[in-house]
C-alpha cells in the first residue's frame, strides 16, 4: 500500500500537533490569565548555556530582564541573576484534556518567570497564551467544519438521492449561497447577532456562524457522489432484493461519501480556523481574556505594538505548520480516494 | 441571444435571491435593533425617532424590503445611520479605493501567473516545474491574515514603506506626478500581500490547465509539422486551455470587491472593507446589507462575464447555444 | 407445463424534452409480449438501444412500466403497490452485465452473497454464513476464498458471484441481462455450463438477454427477437435459426461471426 505512506505521515504529523495543543497546560508553563503587571511586554528570553564569566553549565538557563537605566519600558538581562530551567516541575493547576487534574508541567523555573516567547501588555506568558489559544482556534474550526461537513451531507443526500423538485430547490439555494463572498457574509451574520456576549457564547456564535455559511460546496459534491452511485447496478441489485431506502443509503451510498468527506474536512479545518482567527482579530470573535490566536494578534493593531514589540507577531506563525500538514494531508488524500475501482485483471486464470 | 439573455435573467434572479437572503438574515437579531442603537452614542436620539417614523423599522419585512428595494433603484441603497448619509455615494467613494488596489493586483497577479504558469506546463517535472510547485506550496500555506501583518511589520521596521493610509498628510499640496507617486508608495504593500496571496492558486490552475492541453494529440500533430515551440504554447496551446482559465478570469473579477478586506484593514486601506466592519460594529444594518449586494453584484457579475467570455472564445459553446 | 411469466402488452414511455410547451416521448418499449414456461430458457436477441435492459428491468419490478400487464406465477404483478412488489421481487434476480458495477467492491464475497438474506431477514448469522458458502461452492468459488474482495477475483470469478448472490433468495426466475458479453469467449462457455447445470437441478427458469445469436442458440429454448421496443419474432430456437422471417432476425444473423470447426453451434450456422 505504497500509496498510503505520505497519508499516514501526515496523520501523525497532525495527530502530534493537535496532540501538543490538547495537552496545553502540560508544555505551558504558566496560566494564560496569570498577570503580571509589573512586567509587561517582556522581549522573548534567551537561553544560554554559558554564562558571563565562560563556564559551562549543563542545565539550559536565562538571565531575568530588568528595567533599563532611565527608561520606563526598555528591558534588559540581568546578568546577576540565572534562571535555570527545570524539566516536569509543578506549576499551576490545570486539568489535562479538560478533566484531569494535573499540576506537571513540561518546564519551568523555582525562582523567577521564564517567558520564552515573551509577554503581553498584562504580562501573560505569551507562550502560554498561545497554546491555550490553540485550544480554542482548533476546536473552533473542527466543530465548524464538522456542521458544514454535516448540514452539506445532509442537503447533498437528500438532493442526490431523491431527485425531483426537492433536488431542483435545494440546489437552487445552494447557487445562492455560492453567489455570496464568504468572507462577507460571515461578517454580515456576525453583524446581526449580538456583538457584547461571554466568551462561550461567542465561541458557539462563531462555530455556528461559520458552520451555516459554507454548507453549498459540500453539499454539491455529496450530491454529485449520491448522484453516481444511485445509478450503480449494486444498488439496482439490492433493490432487488427488496431493500428499504435506508439500508441503501446507510450500506452502499453513504459509505461512497466518506472519501470526498474527508477531502473536503481536510481543506475545511484550516479555513475555518482561519475564520475564527480572522473574526477574533476584528473584535467579533472570541472576546478577552480568553485567548485565541486572533484575540491574540489583535493589539497588533496598534502602532506602538508593530513597531517596538515585534514577538507579538508570533502567535500567528504558529497557525502555519498546521495550515501545512492539513495541506498535505489534503493532496494525500486526494491522490488516495479514487474510488476504490475494481481494476481490470487479466483473465489468465483458469475460472 | 436567446442564452444570452437566460443567463441574464438567471443573474439578476440570484440578486433578488441574494438580497431577500440577507434581509431574511437582518431579522435574525433578536430584540428590537432600535434598542441597541439608542445606547450607541454615535446616533442621537432625533435621528432614531425621525428614521424609526421614515423608515418605519416597525414594519413587516416584505414592507421594508421593498421600500429597500425601490431605494436601490434611486442609487440610494438605503440610509446609514453612522454616517447619516445615503448608503450609496458612500459606497461608491469607499469601492473606488478598493477597485483600485484589487484592479491593480489582479492586473499583476495574471500578468505573472500566465508565462509562470505555462513555463511549469511545458517544463513537467523538470526543474522548473518542480520549483515552481514547491514555492507555491509554500505560499498557500501561509494564510492571508499572516502575510498582511508581517509585511506590514517589515515595513514598519525598515521604513521603507507608509505604514497605512492611501494619502500622505499634505496631500492636496502636492503635484499631480507626486500625488500618483504617493498614492503608489501607499499601495505598494497591500497589492504585494493581494498579489502573493492570489498567485500560488491561478500559477497552479493555469499549469493544470496548460499541462492537459499539451498531452492532446492535435498539439503533437501540429509540433510534426513543424511549428515553432512559442507559437505553439501560446496561439495553440493557450487556446484550447482557455475554457477553464476564462471561468478563472471570471472568479477573479468576481472577488474584485471582497476579495481584499482583510489586507485593506490590517493596512488601514479606506476601502470597502474598513467601512464594512465599522458598519458591523456600529450596528448600521443598511450598510452592511448595501455592502454585501455590492459584492455579490460583482461576484455574479463576473461569473456573467466570464460566460459572455466563454460564448465569444469558444465555438463549441456558441453552437449548443445557438440550437436552443 | 405451465408459463411462469407472461408479458401482455407492455409498454414503457420516457419523456425527454424539457422546453415549454412541447413534451416528447421515448418509447422504450412498445407494446411487448412474450411468454416463458417454467424451467425453460427464453433467449432475447436485439441490438443496443433496442429495449432488452428495459425490459429486464421491468420484469424484474425495478421499473414501472406506462401501461401493460405483467403476470408472474399467476398474479398481475405490474398492477401491485410498491410494499406488494418488494413481497415479489426476491422471486425475480437479476444478473447484471458488468460485475465490477454489479457487485460493491467494499464488501467481501461472503457479504456480498448474504446481502440478500439479511436484507430480507432470513435466518440467524451463522446460518446465513452457512448458506452464503454453499452457495459459493455450488457456483465453483472456493469457500476459502469468502473472505476476499471482488477485485481479487477474475472477471468469470465475479460473474460466478453474482450468479451466487442471485440465488440466495431462491428464486423462480432468473434474468441474465447480457451476462456473459464482458466475458472471455473461454470463460463465457464456462459460465454458460454453470448455468444450464443450475437449471437442471435447481428447476430455474431463465430470460437470457443477449445480443450474440450463438450464445443464445446454445441455451436457449425459445428465442425472442427485439426491434426498437418491439417484439419482431419469437418461436422456438432450432426453427428461428434455421428460417428467420423477420428482416431484423436476418441481420443479427448474418451479423454473427462464424467459426470453421467451432463445436457447440448447432447446425445451419
Amino acid at each position: 500500500m505504497t500509496r498510503r505512506r505520505p497519508l499516514t505521515r501526515w496523520l501523525i504529523a497532525l495527530v502530534i500537533l493537535h496532540g501538543v495543543i490538547a495537552c496545553a497546560g502540560f508544555f505551558a508553563p504558566y496560566d494564560p490569565l496569570e498577570q503580571d503587571r509589573q512586567r509587561p511586554y517582556l522581549p522573548p528570553m534567551r537561553i544560554h548555556i554559558v554564562d558571563k564569566q565562560g563556564h559551562f553549565h549543563f542545565r539550559p538557563f536565562f538571565y531575568t530582564f530588568h528595567l533599563r537605566e532611565g527608561s520606563f519600558d526598555q528591558f534588559e538581562e540581568d546578568t546577576n541573576t540565572t534562571v535555570p530551567m527545570r524539566f516536569f516541575v509543578r506549576g499551576p493547576r490545570y486539568r489535562l484534556l479538560g478533566f484531569l487534574p494535573c499540576r506537571l508541567h513540561l518546564f519551568g523555573a523555582e525562582n523567577g518567570r521564564i517567558n520564552l516567547l515573551g509577554s503581553d501588555a498584562y504580562g501573560r506568558d505569551q507562550l502560554s497564551r498561545i497554546l491555550y489559544g490553540g485550544q480554542v482556534s482548533l476546536l473552533a474550526g473542527l466543530l465548524g467544519a464538522g456542521l458544514t461537513l454535516l448540514l452539506g451531507s445532509l442537503v447533498g443526500t437528500t438532493a442526490g438521492y431523491c431527485g425531483g423538485w426537492r433536488d431542483e430547490f435545494l440546489m437552487r439555494v445552494a447557487e445562492l449561497f455560492l453567489a455570496l463572498p464568504w468572507l462577507y457574509l460571515l461578517f454580515a451574520l456576525r453583524a446581526f447577532l449580538p456583538l457584547a456576549v461571554s466568551p462561550l457564547e461567542a465561541f458557539l456564535l462563531v462555530v455556528v456562524v461559520t458552520g451555516t455559511v459554507g454548507w453549498a460546496r459540500p453539499a454539491r459534491l455529496v450530491r454529485g457522489v449520491v448522484l453516481s452511485v444511485k445509478e450503480r447496478d449494486f444498488v439496482r441489485a439490492a433493490r432487488g432484493f427488496g431493500a428499504s431506502n435506508v439500508y441503501l443509503l446507510r450500506r452502499h451510498i453513504l459509505p461512497e461519501t466518506t472519501s470526498v468527506l474527508s477531502t473536503q474536512a481536510a481543506i475545511l479545518v484550516p479555513q475555518f480556523v482561519l475564520a475564527e482567527m480572522t473574526l477574533s482579530f476584528l473584535g467579533l470573535g472570541v472576546p478577552e481574556p480568553v485567548p485565541s490566536w486572533g484575540n491574540l494578534l489583535a493589539n497588533l493593531q496598534q502602532y506602538s505594538v508593530l513597531v517596538s514589540y515585534w514577538w507579538m507577531y508570533l502567535p500567528a506563525l504558529t497557525i502555519v505548520p498546521f495550515f501545512l500538514a492539513y495541506l498535505g494531508l489534503a493532496n494525500a488524500l486526494q491522490e488516495y480516494a479514487e474510488p476504490y475501482k475494481i481494476e481490470g485483471r487479466s483473465d489468465d486464470s483458469p475460472t | 441571444m436567446r442564452y444570452l439573455l437566460r443567463r441574464m435573467l438567471h443573474a439578476v434572479f440570484l440578486l433578488f435571491g441574494v438580497s431577500i437572503l440577507t434581509f431574511l438574515f437582518s431579522t435574525l437579531a433578536p430584540g428590537n435593533y432600535f434598542d441597541e442603537m439608542r445606547l450607541n452614542p454615535q446616533i442621537a436620539p432625533e435621528t432614531v425617532a425621525s428614521l424609526r417614523a421614515q423608515y418605519q423599522l416597525d414594519r413587516p419585512l416584505p414592507v421594508r424590503y421593498a421600500r429597500w428595494v425601490n431605494s436601490v433603484a434611486h442609487g440610494q441603497m438605503g440610509f446609514s445611520f453612522a454616517y447619516n448619509s445615503p448608503v450609496g455615494p458612500l459606497l461608491w467613494v469607499r469601492a473606488r479605493n478598493t477597485l483600485l488596489l484589487t484592479l491593480t493586483a489582479t492586473l499583476i497577479a495574471w500578468a505573472l501567473a500566465l508565462p509562470l504558469g505555462i513555463w511549469a506546463a511545458a517544463s513537467l517535472g523538470r526543474l522548473p516545474d518542480r520549483a515552481l510547485s514547491w514555492t507555491t506550496a509554500t505560499l498557500l500555506v501561509i494564510p492571508d491574515l499572516v502575510l498582511a501583518l508581517g509585511l506590514l511589520i517589515m515595513a514598519v521596521r525598515s521604513g521603507w514603506f507608509p505604514t497605512g493610509g492611501m494619502v500622505s498628510v499634505g496631500f492636496e499640496s502636492l503635484s499631480p506626478l507626486n500625488k500618483l507617486r504617493d498614492i503608489a508608495t501607499h499601495m505598494t504593500l497591500p497589492v504585494v500581500a493581494l498579489v502573493i496571496s492570489a498567485l500560488p492558486m491561478l500559477v497552479r490552475h493555469v499549469r493544470a490547465a496548460v499541462a492537459e492541453v499539451l498531452d492532446a494529440p492535435f498539439l503533437r500533430a501540429a509540433a510534426g509539422h513543424g511549428i515553432p515551440r512559442r507559437r505553439l504554447l501560446y496561439r495553440y496551446a493557450l487556446r484550447d486551455a482557455a475554457n477553464p482559465l476564462i471561468s478563472l478570469l471570471g472568479f477573479s473579477l468576481g472577488t474584485l470587491v471582497s476579495g481584499s478586506l482583510l489586507v485593506e484593514v490590517v493596512m488601514s486601506w479606506p476601502g470597502l472593507g474598513p467601512l464594512l466592519l465599522e458598519a458591523i460594529l456600529a450596528r448600521d444594518l443598511y450598510v452592511v446589507i448595501g455592502g454585501v449586494l455590492l459584492s455579490t453584484i460583482f461576484l455574479v457579475g463576473g461569473n456573467f462575464l466570464a460566460d459572455l467570455l466563454l460564448l465569444w472564445a469558444d465555438p463549441r459553446i456558441r453552437t449548443e447555444a445557438g440550437a436552443e | 407445463m405451465q408459463l411462469l411469466l407472461n408479458v401482455e402488452n407492455l409498454m414503457k414511455r420516457y419523456v425527454t424534452g424539457k422546453s415549454f410547451g412541447s413534451r416528447e416521448f421515448l418509447a422504450a418499449l412498445d407494446g411487448v409480449s412474450l411468454s416463458i414456461q417454467t424451467a425453460t430458457t427464453l433467449a432475447l436477441v436485439g441490438e443496443s438501444g433496442s429495449g432488452k435492459s428495459t425490459l429486464a428491468l421491468c420484469v424484474a419490478c425495478l421499473e414501472r412500466p406506462t401501461s401493460g400487464s405483467m403476470w408472474f406465477d399467476g398474479r398481475d404483478v405490474a398492477a401491485l403497490g410498491e410494499k406488494q412488489q418488494r413481497a415479489v421481487r426476491p422471486q425475480i434476480q437479476l444478473v447484471f452485465q458488468d460485475p465490477a458495477n454489479s457487485l460493491n467492491s467494499r464488501l467481501t464475497a461472503l457479504e456480498i452473497v448474504a446481502e440478500p438474506l439479511i436484507i430480507q431477514r432470513r435466518f440467524d448469522k451463522q446460518t446465513r454464513s452457512k448458506r452464503a458458502c454453499a452457495l459459493l461452492e455450488r457456483v465453483g468459488i472456493s469457500a476459502k476464498k469468502a473472505g476476499s474482495r471482488p477485485d481479487e477475483f477474475s472477471g468469470g470469478q465475479r460473474q460466478r458471484l453474482a450468479i451466487a448472490r442471485a440465488l440466495a433468495l431462491e428464486p423462480k426466475l432468473l434474468i441474465l441481462d447480457e451476462a456473459l458479453s464482458a466475458l472471455d469467449c473461454s470463460v463465457q462457455a464456462q459460465i454458460a455450463n454453470l448455468l444450464l447445470e443450475l437449471q437442471a437441478s435447481l428447476r430455474l427458469t431463465y430470460l437470457f438477454i443477449t445480443h450474440d445469436f450463438a450464445m443464445a442458440a446454445h441455451l436457449a429454448d425459445e428465442i425472442a427477437v427485439m426491434d426498437h421496443g418491439r417484439i419482431v419474432e419469437l418461436g422456438a430456437a432450432e426453427k428461428l435459426l434455421r428460417s428467420p422471417e423477420h428482416e431484423a432476425t436476418r441481420c443479427l444473423l448474418a451479423a454473427t461471426p462464424r467459426f470453421h470447426g467451432a463445436a457447440n453451434l448447432p447446425e445451419g450456422l
